[in-house]
């Protein structure tokens, strides 16, 4: 099977567009191999509604680069992988896309479980991956970077906003899995240092859809506000629950509106009082992020909101083309090296961004956003530029050693 | 202290109504034909489908749920007329047949609806109990599952398909040798199980986020009761609701919902080790 | 030949020498694959046919047996976690890694001991067992998937919670004072050599009295206990080897991937080996081993061209089998084959009806 048939077939857009761009620039820059990159994201199943944004945003910028002459005057031949939100299938499309078509660089994943069950597989090659999504944070692995936004950026800027406008008493509700648990954990921590306190958590398995007991256990809580770290579609129904049952506690969360834009997917008010940080959400109104959402809007004119996972996807292969050409090597080790001197940085549609040399995630422009009652979004704090500094604090160095491991407030680096 | 009562009780029957429903129809074609629908969970996505796409355009929410449950019904009896009447007395074959056509109707419907659909709102408002508020649809879904049950009562003892079903039911070939037309029962029931299964599915609609890979939300519960209740709808059933909800709200309220998800499936093992015939053919069995 | 005469008998399909002809030419192209192919199908097709045991496994149980397990995921996944806390905890390498891998098997082994004799003891039958077992690998996958936090580990070993295990050690061989790691060729070979010798025993196993008893059980448990067998205890014995062959390749999964998720027993990778096996032919060794080992290409490559397609076409698949073939594609394919090989004389009449059908008595 001719794999310029199947890139084709698979992303026709970029491949397309590719094609017309290599036509139209000059023979010479044409004859050089393109740079190869391998991207698996989930467009089938429950989880196809980030995935599907997330394979957007990679088109995009694949067809905007190869538009502007490609990376070093090389075009990017995209190889997307539908992987089903299966772990098995990530294991072998990562190591179909690393040892038969030999892509420069992996991307994607969505879950943590998906980016842990690529990992093993990624670092027996010297291919950097690219994880966009924002996560529980912890992964000190030299071959990883993360694009997305960790605790340290939406909670220590998230949380102490709260605890002062709302009250010091917060209750809790997660997803009973990793996510969840360790974004509880965060929450439980920052609470303590802002004199605050968790008066109740409670942590939901995935795929629930039914929270009346939840809900009754925050009225006879009564918190001040609460912390919704609930995950997937199932989970979200609690909103629509919530409001049905004249719950209206003020609520934050570092996953909500942003990511699963649920203030488009549930009728006002569910979502009314709901608070989050985030480097991304559609309604950032700067002339670059303006700019990003018309070039979005007109090559795909049906799809909704655009989610910070999409928006991640998208910078994740603009930051990837910074260090390939400040490097002049598409080689891992040397892409390391370029983001050692910390200057491995661009200028995302969120504004400046750069990656940060010990942990190899990125900082980000954060800013803290309210939903009104009518589910219009409105900005109420710009925290500048964040550091993802959490890491680098408890010990990770991955320019001194490489662990591989993922770390977690109660499961730290031995000193 | 009446608030704390009435708040226990609440859960109790909020739990016990979303059993009964996401069972009814599963048992049904299950105790019929010896069906074991994997398909189930896409009749009641069909039924959310078909209430939201009609509340949209301007019918009525009940006129909206009644129509959801009886496309799903229709849906229901072509089914079993090309596909399901080939596979009676394979109940195996019957698991993975329907699993397939799970598979091809949730990845159909994820292609062609696409995956995030604005929801349509939980009506009726809410009321107050001492420091506790409750959503008032709630009650809806509570009297709609006593309703299911007292309706299945009603058409199986008391209408001339009752008897013939149950016949069926008891007996398929002694039925059919007095003149019950089987093949017609069998349709009828599995249009009725999935007309059930649909009106589950529109009765939750306005309560959940939709995606059309959201029947499988229901699945485990309804499964979970029916194997529970055993083959016998109206003897199995209802008692199954009442003691998997007490398990299940006992252990949300004490150890987080997560025990109360392993404590349900523990209680079926436990049932069917001890009672293997679930509750049905335990109290069918004390009565002879 | 008495080897011969072993491996054949009226359980399985293929006992012409024929058959055993193609079989030996198969194999040799087997073996010499890795010399025309690139490393990444070596190393791919040595993945798939990891999952070839666990269908063999389930043919043994379902196909021969009758007992209709739903839940064969549980022990491979209580597998694979056993590998990962042995091996980590003991810090594994070289040859250890084997023995880990045989520890993992054990304990596998023993929790299908347990759970057997709770379910066949107790009577447990038909639809029911299924039932009991997919509900045991569903409440498995659920606990494991709320392990994230610290406290949830055995000495070294975290669970890791819905992330999955990491850390543990590839399947490494001393070879000739040397330590291979047994990936690409190297697993190959050795993922071959395991099935080689598994199906040659399945196959020895099923031809024997014992294997007799096992199909009499299926065929009708009431009569074969009235001919005096202790039925319960045939199916346990077929229900721990069947188990043991899910917990090999849980384990083999786990070493292959250095990594393994309670998603590994959840659905629906809970019903594939079901529909593996039933689109196989679960009432012959050779069909369900061919069959599986295709079928998990074909949807391999389904899913590779057509993306968002591709569960549309496999759900097709499934229900296109049990309408048409309900006996299993390969298997009907390959007796309509051989009654046309050899219309002069045809042989036993291998009982198509398995006995988990039909009502539960």
């Amino acid at each position: 099977m001719s794999k310029s048939a199947r890139t084709t077939r698979l992303c026709s857009v970029a491949a397309v567009a590719s094609l017309a761009a290599a036509l139209a620039v000059s023979p010479a820059g044409a004859q050089q191999p393109p740079i190869k990159v391998g991207l698996l994201e989930d467009v089938s199943g429950d989880i196809a509604l980030m995935g599907k944004p997330k394979l957007n945003g990679s088109l995009l910028a694949v067809e905007e680069i190869n538009n502007a002459g490609g990376i070093m005057g090389r075009k990017i031949e995209l190889i997307h992988l539908d992987p089903q939100m299966d772990n098995a299938r990530y294991q072998e499309f990562a190591r179909r896309l690393l040892q038969r078509d030999k892509v420069d660089v992996l991307i994607g994943g969505i879950t943590s479980a998906s980016r842990e069950a690529i990992r093993p597989i990624v670092n027996r090659t010297d291919v950097p991956y690219f994880y966009t999504n924002q996560y529980e944070g912890g992964v000190c692995d030299a071959s990883t970077i993360s694009i997305g936004a960790v605790p340290e950026q939406q909670f220590s800027t998230l949380i102490p906003w709260m605890t002062e406008t709302f009250g010091k008493k917060v209750y809790t509700i997660a997803a009973d899995y990793n996510f969840g648990q360790l974004s509880a954990e965060w929450t439980r921590d920052l609470m303590k240092k802002q004199g605050g306190q968790v008066i109740g958590e409670e942590f939901i398995p995935l795929g629930v859809s039914q929270f009346g007991q939840t809900i009754q256990n925050i009225q006879k809580a009564n918190p001040d506000w609460i912390m919704t770290l609930n995950v997937g579609a199932s989970q979200d129904s609690f909103f629509e629950q919530a409001a049905a049952a004249k719950l209206s506690y003020p609520m934050g969360s570092s996953i909500k509106v942003m990511l699963g834009f649920e203030h488009k997917r549930f009728p006002p008010p569910a979502l009314a009082k709901m608070h989050a940080t985030a480097n991304w959400f559609e309604e950032i109104d700067t002339p670059a992020a303006n700019d990003f959402k018309k070039r979005w809007r007109a090559k795909f004119p049906n799809e909704g909101y655009i989610n910070d996972m999409g928006y991640n996807a998208y910078t994740a292969l603009y930051m990837y083309k910074a260090l390939v050409e400040k490097a002049k090597s598409t080689k891992k080790a040397d892409l390391r090296k370029v983001i050692a001197t910390g200057e491995a940085c661009i200028d995302a549609p969120e504004g400046k961004i750069c990656i940060d040399p010990k942990s190899q995630h990125t900082s980000h422009q954060m800013r803290l956003i309210g939903v009104n009652p009518d589910h219009s979004v409105r900005v109420i704090k710009d925290f500048g530029l964040i550091q993802p500094y959490w890491l680098g604090e408890v010990g990770c160095d991955l320019t001194k050693n490489d662990p591989k491991t993922q770390y977690s407030p109660s499961n730290l680096p031995k000193k | 202290m009446f608030a704390e009562a009435f708040s226990i009780a609440f859960q109790f029957a909020d739990v016990f109504a979303f059993l009964i429903l996401a069972a009814a129809g599963l048992a049904i074609i299950f105790g019929m034909m010896g069906i074991i629908n994997m398909a189930h969970g896409e009749f009641i996505t069909c039924g959310i489908y078909v209430t939201v796409i009609a509340v949209q355009h301007g019918v009525p929410l009940p006129l909206a749920q009644a129509l959801g449950a009886v496309s799903a019904g229709l849906v229901g009896i072509a089914l079993e007329r090309t596909i399901i009447r080939h596979l009676y007395h394979r109940p195996l074959d019957s698991i993975l047949a329907t699993w397939g056509i799970s598979l091809m109707v949730t990845q159909g419907m994820l292609i062609v609806l696409g995956s995030s659909w604005q929801g349509i709102g939980t009506p009726l408002g809410s009321f107050k109990v001492g420091d506790y508020t409750f959503s008032a649809y709630r009650l809806v879904l509570f009297g709609a599952a006593v309703g299911v049950l007292a309706g299945l009562y009603l058409i199986f003892m008391r209408t001339g398909y009752g008897v013939m079903a149950r016949a069926t039911m008891q007996n398929a070939a002694m039925a059919k040798a007095l003149g019950v037309r089987t093949e017609r029962m069998y349709a009828i029931s599995f249009g009725l199980g999935a007309a059930l299964a649909g009106l589950c599915g529109a009765l939750y609609a306005p309560t959940m986020t939709l995606i059309p890979t959201m029947g499988i939300t229901f699945i485990i519960e309804s499964f979970v009761t029916v194997v529970v209740g055993g083959a016998n709808v109206l003897l199995g059933t209802a008692p199954a609701g009442i003691l998997l909800a007490i398990v299940r709200t006992a252990l949300n309220a004490w150890y987080g919902q997560i025990a109360g998800q392993i404590g349900l499936l523990i209680t079926v093992i436990i049932v069917i080790r001890i009672l293997p015939e679930g509750v049905s053919g335990w109290l069918s069995r004390r009565e002879r | 030949m008495s080897m011969l005469r072993k491996l054949n008998g009226p359980q399985t399909m293929g006992n012409s020498r024929a058959f055993w002809a193609g079989f030996v030419a198969m194999l040799a192209i087997a073996l010499l694959y890795p010399a025309v192919s690139d490393p990444y199908d070596v190393g791919n097709v040595a993945y798939l046919l990891i999952f070839t045991l666990t269908a063999l496994g389930l043919s043994l149980m379902w196909g021969y047996t009758g007992m209709f397990s739903f839940g064969q995921t549980a022990f491979f996944g209580v597998a694979g976690y056993s590998y990962g806390v042995i091996s980590i905890n003991l810090a594994a390498s070289g040859a250890m890694t084997l023995l880990c891998l045989l520890g993992a098997i054990a304990v596998a082994a023993l929790f299908a001991l347990l759970l057997g004799y709770f379910l066949i003891y107790g009577r447990v039958s038909g639809v029911f067992f299924g039932i009991v077992t997919f509900a045991t690998t569903l409440a498995l996958a659920a606990f494991f998937g709320q392990t994230a936090g610290p406290e949830w580990a055995i000495g070294q070993a975290r669970f890791n919670g819905f992330n999955g295990m990491i850390g543990m050690p590839p399947l490494e061989l001393p070879w000739s004072g040397d330590v291979i790691v047994l990936e690409g060729n190297a697993l190959y070979y050795f993922v071959l050599g395991l099935l080689l010798v598994i199906y040659l025993g399945l196959r020895v196993l099923v031809n024997s009295r014992f294997g007799n008893v096992l199909v009499a059980i299926r065929e009708d448990p009431l009569r074969t206990e009235l001919l005096g067998y202790d039925v319960r205890k045939y199916q346990l014995v077929a229900f721990v080897i069947g188990s043991s062959l899910a917990a090999l390749s849980g384990g083999l999964y786990t070493a292959w991937g250095q990594f393994i998720p309670p998603a590994s027993m959840g659905l629906p990778a809970a019903a594939m080996p079901i529909i593996w096996v039933a689109f196989s032919g679960r009432q012959d060794l050779t069909a369900t081993m061919v069959g599986t080992f295709l079928l998990l290409l074909m949807f391999q490559t389904i899913t590779v061209y057509s993306q968002q397609y591709a569960l549309i076409l496999m759900g097709f698949l499934l229900l296109l089998t049990v309408l048409l073939v309900p006996s299993g594609f390969v298997y009907g394919i390959a007796r309509s084959l051989s009654l046309i090989g050899r219309r002069d004389k045809p042989g036993p009449e291998p009982v198509l009806r398995a006995g988990a059908e039909g009502p539960s008595s």
